[in-house]
Formats: C-alpha cells, sequence, structure tokens
C-alpha cells in the first residue's frame, strides 16, 4: 500500500468575483521511500497540492490517505499528532527569529511534547546530522540561507517523521548551497528510508534528487511516473515545456524541418551526428543539445535542423532510427 | 513659589502620575492583551475566523476609541464611584484611564500580532501546534519586541491622559499644573510640571526602547 495517496482530489478557491480551481481530480500514489518530484510552472497549483497533503489547505473533493489514515475523517487532535509524522520545510524557512538554532530545532519536539531531557539529546543529533554543531547559540538573522534551511531541516526531522515535504525548498538558495541541500535530503533519505516529497519549479532539482516525478499544469497532474521514464519520453504538452524549456524557446522563429532525438543509456556515447555527416554526407544543424544525467544513467536529447532537401531528411532520419535512437519531429514553436 | 513647597507638591505630584501610569497601564494590558488576541484570532484571516465575533469587538473597540477621554472620564463618573468609591483624585482616575486605555492597547497589540510572519504560522501548524501553542509559544515570543515597543507608546499616552484628567480632579502633575500654574496663575509652578511631564515621557521612552532592543534577537551583531 501506497504511503501517500491522493484520490480525486480536487481545491476550488472562492473569491469574490471569481472561482479558482486549483487542483482538478488528482490521483497519486507514493511510496514509502521514495523522493517524489512535483514540478510545474509558477501558479500551476503545486504549493496548494503539497498544503493539502498535511491538511494546511483542506481539499473541496476527493480524498488524502497517509500511511492508511484518510485525513479528512481525523479529529483535529488527530489530524495534528498526524502532522508530527509529516514535517514540511518551506522556501523561506520559516524558523523562529527570536530563538537560537537550538531553540528552533526544539520547538518541534516541544510541541510533541516531548520531555525537556529527551528534546537536549535529540537536539544535539540533530545538530551533528546538519553539520551545525557550532552554530547553535546563533540566531537565523546570524545565518545564511543554506545554514537556516539546515535548521528547518534539522527541526523537520528531529520528530522521527515518516514524511519530509519540501515546498520549493531550495528556491530562495544559489546553486551550489541547493546543491547541498539536495544531498543533505538524498542522504536523509537513504539512512533513515523518510520519504520525501519535493515541490519546485526548477527541472534541475527533480533531475538530481528524485526518483519519481509528476507534472502538475493549470491544476490538472498530466503525467507522473519514474524520473527516466518522464524525462526519456515526455508524453504531455507541459512535461515537454519543462523538460526542453530552453530549447523551445529558441525554435519558434524557424519553419524549416526540425527533429529531436533522444539518447538513453548507451547510445550517448556514440559519436552520432558525426557519423551521419560522415556517411550519410548529411550535415545537420544542432539547434539545442543537452545531455543529463538521471540516477546514474546518461539521457540526452539534441533538435537537429534538417536540410531543405526531403530525400537527405528521410536518409538522417532513418539512419538515426537504425542506430537505436528515438526520433521526433518537432513542430515550429510547440516543443 | 518657594522651593521648600515646591520640591515636597511635586515629588508628590510625580508619585501619584507615576502610580496612575503604571497602575492604569498594568490594568489595560490585563484587559487589551485577551480582547488583542480575540480580535487576531476570530478576524477573516485568522486562525479561528468568527466574522460576527469579529465585527462585534472591533466596533466596540472603535467605539470607546472615539471618545474624547475627557468626556469618557465625566460619562464614566457613576461606575467610577462605584468601583473606587469617589470620582476624584489618583486612584478613582485610574477607572476611566483604564477604560480609555484598554481599547488603544488592545489595537497596539493586534498589530504587533499581525506583524508575526504567517510562514512561521505555517510552520507551527506544519508541526501539529495547536491554537494556545501558536498564540503562547509563536506570535506572542516573536511579536515580543513590537510589543515592548507598543508597551512603550502606549505608557507614554497613558500618563498623557493622566495629566489631562487634572482638570477634573484628577490626581498628580496634571492637577498641580492645573490648580496651581492654570487657577492662580503661577507660572513657575505650571513650567516645572511641564519640565517633569517630559521627563518622564522622555524616561518611559528610553527605558522601553532599550529593553526592545536588548531582547531583539534579529539584529546581526
Amino acid at each position: 500500500m501506497a504511503l501517500i495517496e491522493l484520490r480525486h482530489l480536487s481545491k476550488t478557491f472562492k473569491g469574490k468575483t471569481q472561482i479558482v480551481e486549483a487542483l482538478k481530480d488528482i490521483n497519486l500514489e507514493i511510496n514509502q521511500g521514495d523522493i517524489y518530484g512535483i514540478i510545474g510552472m509558477s501558479g500551476a497549483g503545486k504549493s496548494t497540492l503539497v498544503r493539502c497533503i498535511n491538511f494546511l489547505e483542506k481539499p473541496t473533493g476527493g480524498s488524502v490517505v497517509i500511511d492508511g489514515k484518510d485525513l479528512a475523517s481525523l479529529t483535529p487532535k488527530a489530524l495534528r499528532s498526524l502532522r508530527q509524522e509529516v514535517s514540511m520545510i518551506f522556501q523561506h524557512f520559516n524558523l523562529l527569529q527570536q530563538r537560537d538554532v537550538r531553540g528552533n530545532i526544539a520547538f518541534a519536539m516541544e510541541i510533541a511534547g516531548m520531555k525537556k531531557a529527551d528534546i537536549d539529546k535529540r537536539v544535539d543529533e540533530m545538530l551533528e546530522v546538519v553539520g551545525l554543531t557550532d552554530r547553535q547559540h546563533n540566531y537565523p538573522s546570524q545565518l545564511s540561507g543554506g545554514q537556516q534551511q539546515r535548521v528547518a531541516i534539522a527541526r523537520a526531522l528531529s520528530t522521527n517523521p515518516k514524511i519530509i515535504l519540501c515546498d520549493e525548498a531550495t528556491s530562495a538558495l544559489d546553486p551550489q548551497t541547493t546543491t547541498s541541500i539536495l544531498n543533505l535530503l538524498r542522504e536523509i533519505n537513504k539512512k533513515m528510508g523518510i520519504t520525501i516529497v519535493i515541490i519546485t519549479h526548477e527541472m534541475s532539482v527533480v533531475e538530481s534528487v528524485c526518483t519519481h516525478v509528476a507534472i502538475i499544469d493549470n491544476g490538472d497532474l498530466v503525467e507522473n511516473g519514474t524520473v527516466e521514464d518522464v524525462f526519456s519520453q515526455p508524453k504531455s504538452q507541459a512535461a515537454k515545456k519543462l523538460i526542453f524549456r530552453k530549447a523551445g524557446a529558441d525554435m519558434g522563429s524557424l519553419g524549416e524541418r526540425m527533429i529531436r532525438i533522444v539518447f538513453e543509456g548507451s547510445a550517448s556515447t556514440d559519436p552520432v551526428i558525426a557519423s551521419l555527416a560522415m556517411e550519410c554526407h548529411v550535415a545537420a544543424n544542432i539547434m539545442y543539445a543537452d545531455t543529463r544525467d538521471v540516477n546514474g544513467k546518461a539521457f540526452g536529447q539534441m533538435i537537429l535542423q534538417l536540410p531543405e532537401d526531403k530525400l537527405q531528411q528521410e536518409k538522417a532520419i532513418y539512419y538515426l532510427q537504425s542506430k537505436g535512437l528515438r526520433v521526433e519531429e518537432v513542430t515550429s514553436g510547440g516543443a | 513659589m518657594a522651593l521648600e513647597k515646591m520640591i515636597p507638591l511635586m515629588l508628590d505630584g510625580i508619585r501619584d502620575t507615576m502610580y496612575m501610569t503604571t497602575v492604569s497601564t498594568l490594568f489595560a494590558y490585563l484587559l487589551g492583551l485577551p480582547l488583542a488576541i480575540a480580535l487576531v484570532l476570530t478576524s477573516p484571516k485568522g486562525l479561528a475566523p468568527r466574522p460576527l465575533i469579529y465585527r462585534v469587538m472591533d466596533a466596540v473597540v472603535n467605539i470607546f476609541r472615539s471618545i474624547p477621554f475627557l468626556i469618557l472620564m465625566i460619562l464614566v463618573i457613576p461606575l467610577t464611584r462605584l468601583i473606587a468609591g469617589r470620582a476624584y483624585g489618583s486612584t478613582a482616575t485610574i477607572v476611566p484611564l483604564v477604560i480609555a486605555a484598554a481599547p488603544y492597547v488592545a489595537r497596539m497589540i493586534e498589530s504587533s500580532l499581525l506583524e508575526v510572519d504567517p510562514g512561521v504560522i505555517e510552520a507551527a501548524q506544519s508541526m501539529g501546534a495547536s491554537i494556545p501553542e501558536i498564540i503562547f509559544k509563536v506570535i506572542i515570543p516573536e511579536a515580543k519586541t513590537s510589543l515592548i515597543v507598543g508597551a512603550t507608546i502606549s505608557s507614554g499616552t497613558i500618563l498623557g491622559y493622566s495629566a489631562m484628567s487634572g482638570a477634573i480632579g484628577g490626581g498628580g502633575l496634571g492637577q498641580i499644573a492645573i490648580s496651581y500654574g492654570y487657577n492662580r496663575y503661577q507660572t513657575d509652578v505650571l513650567l516645572v510640571t511641564v519640565i517633569l511631564l517630559i521627563v518622564l515621557m522622555q524616561a518611559i521612552q528610553l527605558i522601553g526602547m532599550y529593553i526592545s532592543r536588548k531582547t531583539d534577537k534579529r539584529v546581526r551583531e
């Protein structure tokens, strides 16, 4: 059974003049030990979705089931104690400004009703995990963004949660700090078996740490699966847009025939484009190329502009397909 | 006025003024704090929205705040007699002072509490904190600096009210200023009371600001 199950989840906000459907019939299963990325453009509804998982937002339809418990059926008290198993970290860290690092980590445990001596011991352990022992008496205003997020992670971990929800947790950080925070999350997932849900608008976050990904577009869950599957064969427009965002921006003005070729696993080490030129005498123009390392396997894609001659085009496509590559037509502007 | 008469008069005045100001501020906070918490909680965007209750409290606070202090003092004379036994003197003045200051204090506290970052409150909710825990462990401690600044401003305002009360039988420096300086044309007494009031106000302000700075942890060292 999945650890987190979202069934026909919907959320509608009623404003004075308009009704906004933030989430429409979302179905999603997240298993124990997954690092599940939920990605979408801003305004797609992903922040609302993650807040429905711990009922900070009450869905207007459907159900959220965590570890077999339907959240809608819980009493306020039972919901509060369940929230101790579902920690959350935020884009802006949300630390108590008037408490030092120790005090902030202790806070979650005070809420959980732990004894003072146990809290102190656990705070020491958590400081060790996030590497902030030497900063324990500093206040948030004296820490960098990355350090503050580490405090938030320590706070989130302190109550031994089953799940950690990350709402744009790295969006306010520079690339280097982002990498270190993501590494920490991956380590936590591996060592402690904690399921992690990551909300982000950055594809690179999903690539570097997630095992699974769901794509949210305009309140709909348009695609989900393992990161490898979704990244190598994106089906929906929204997924393609996110994965080939950069390429899409460049292609609008060109009307000539273009194809996208996808490399999976070993194929990305063959010099196919060079061979194409040498063996078939077809000069393809590389419009966009990107190779990514997804969970240890190499994935890449390229967008090629083919010569005007129809025969040459077919020859090139045939050749690439014979090399075991997937070839797709790219229509202008709609990557 | 001769100095040997002036000094004991002024010492009494200072003592009465400080007595009225501190006791009134204390009671105003005892009434104003729960009222402010209730306002913040029940507001449409609060943690426990009760729009009807909120609107009633909001209106009551506004009504009391819109009555000028001197008029309020006259209006509540029957209540003052009931509570203090008489309608004049320092102790009696505390009754209208509290009634005038409590809604003012409630507004000051309300605005301090609303300054707390909603993200921090959301984080506490995500950890399963109850509403009392959010109020006493998150909102009030996080608003501490702003609350101290507010208390400084509020006690300054109450000091001003207490001086005003001298016009219709209140005690302290205000009463001395009016009965000697205004009714008996003793300008020297008037001047000394004004200077003393300024000194008191400065002292409140300096001490309040010092405490708020000392306790604020947001400042980079």
